[in-house]
């Protein structure tokens, strides 16, 4: 399931793009399936397509997905990000401090988006 | 013994009478029908609407809502003595117009205890299954329908003693296409409608018993939709085919109105508009905090309570706030595509008549 805060300051097509990642990341989707056409989903959040559309050209950019008109959203074979021993030793204690493990996942894509536009840059 | 004489427009009388007892009904229970923190369209805490203020203000509205229908029975009475049993199609405009100053009065008391609700949205990534009751094959039923209807016409020619208008010779061919071109538009919008419902409602919630609930209520209103659909095309080949005795056959299917909606009515009030009937699961809501969840959208959208228009919804269709059923997102230009829709069967039919009629009335 995917849920934004209209009241955030985080643009609603970030927050669509980082609850897609997060589902991407941890497999809820497998390469080949379909994510909702973008018309759908905005109905769904109750937002403009326009920036639904924003947020699947941004993982679409990214590798996660292949855009199709009028096929939608098609999720691609793609190298997922591998947390090295120490990594995972600090998120499985912030996992038993109580974080929910998708805030977590949310955490850990905020890292790795500031990673690569520093690498980028 | 008593003989009641039985004549059409006494049947057209007693069934406009009945749907309007019918929606006095509605009105009456309507601030009771919609979600805990939704009161007369405006979001509210959950507890208020069964707290004293709430209360009060409900006892308030009912009787406003009983004093402006009895004007508006009185009001409907004159225009029926006055313009004859023809003003009796007016009753639902009056006894809604009639209605909502009650409801706008009320809601104004309302506005001060006014909370904004949660702007947590969710959607289901997964596909879900909105299937129309017996799916696109049902749906197309009224079509092949009307078309076998026309087709017979066509093959067997006109009844010969079938008219409108009451006068032998059968109905004139350009009245015909007039009647299955409005009967047509009738089932296009409602086929519109069906597939809106399915692809266009936003819904509140996306998960859980709520959102099956929605679905059930979803699908419900998409099988009233097709019933009226299948009603609309019996009634239309029935009144050209059926053989009549002083044109009462033809309003013979008027009655069975009345029962749709008394259907309609209970049915929706029984699932509920997300609203009392909903499960009161109120732990299982969607956000951790406070807030009401109401419909998910500001008030401000709300234009006097009734009227949705926001741009940055793809919706268009909304649960109503104060209602049974659907409202439009006037926002969008489908919504209006709806809307224009719906006025173009009576419309077909005015112009149809002004044309045939104004040779006549120059000559």
């Amino acid at each position: 399931m995917l849920r934004i805060d209209l009241a955030s300051r985080v643009p609603v097509y970030e927050q669509i793009a980082n609850g897609l990642r997060a589902e991407l990341v941890s497999g809820e989707f497998n390469p080949g399936e379909k994510l909702p056409t973008v018309r759908t989903l905005a109905i769904d959040l109750g937002v403009h397509h326009n920036t639904v559309a924003e947020a699947y050209r941004q993982l679409a950019n990214e590798g996660w997905l292949e855009l199709r008109r009028h096929h939608g959203a098609i999720v691609l074979e793609r190298d997922r990000p591998e947390a090295g021993p120490d990594t995972m030793d600090r998120f499985t204690r912030r996992l038993a401090d109580g974080l929910s493990p998708r805030l977590l996942a949310r955490e850990m894509i905020e890292i790795a988006q500031r990673l690569e536009r520093k690498a980028t840059s | 013994m008593i003989q009641v004489p039985i004549d059409i427009h006494n049947i057209i009388a007693i069934t406009n009478g009945g749907v309007g007892v019918l929606g006095a009904a509605v009105f009456w229970f309507l601030p009771r029908l919609t979600r805990p923190d939704l009161y007369f369209a405006v979001t509210v805490p959950r507890p208020f609407r069964d707290g004293p203020e709430g209360k009060s203000i409900l006892r308030r509205y009912r009787i406003e809502l009983i004093v402006v229908l009895v004007l508006a029975f009185i009001l409907f009475v004159a225009g029926i003595a006055w313009l004859g049993v023809g003003f009796t199609s007016a009753a639902p405009l009056i006894e809604s117009a009639a209605a909502f100053i009650p409801f706008y009065r009320a809601r104004q008391r309302v506005l001060p205890h006014a909370v904004a609700p949660t702007m947590i949205r969710e959607a289901e990534l997964h596909p879900v299954n909105h299937v129309i009751p017996g799916g696109w094959i049902a749906a197309s039923g009224p079509f092949i329908l009307l078309a076998g209807f026309a087709a017979y016409l066509w093959i067997h020619g006109m009844p010969s003693d079938g008219s409108s208008s009451g006068q032998p010779g059968g109905f004139p061919i350009r009245s015909l296409i007039v009647y299955l071109l409005s009967t047509g538009a009738i089932l296009g919008v409602q086929t519109l409608t069906l597939y809106g419902l399915v692809h266009w409602v936003r819904p509140v919630y996306a998960g859980g018993p709520e959102r099956a609930h929605e679905l059930k209520f979803r699908r419900t209103v998409s099988a009233i939709v097709l019933g009226a659909e299948y009603y609309v095309t019996i009634q239309a080949s029935w009144i050209i085919l059926a053989p009549r005795h002083n044109g009462l056959l033809t309003v013979g299917l008027l009655p069975l109105v009345f029962v749709f909606v008394l259907v309609v009515i209970v049915l929706l009030a029984r699932l509920g508009q997300g609203g009392s009937r909903m499960p009161t699961n109120h732990q299982r809501l969607s956000t951790t905090s406070t807030e009401p969840v109401g419909d998910r959208t500001p008030d401000r959208y709300w234009k006097l309570g009734v009227f949705y228009f926001i741009q940055d919804d793809s919706a268009v269709f909304v649960e109503k706030r104060f209602g049974l059923g659907y409202s439009l997102n006037f926002a969008r230009p489908t919504a209006w595509l709806i809307l224009s829709l719906i006025l173009l069967a009576p419309l077909i039919t005015i112009l149809a008549h002004l044309t045939r009629f104004l040779p006549r009335a120059g000559a």
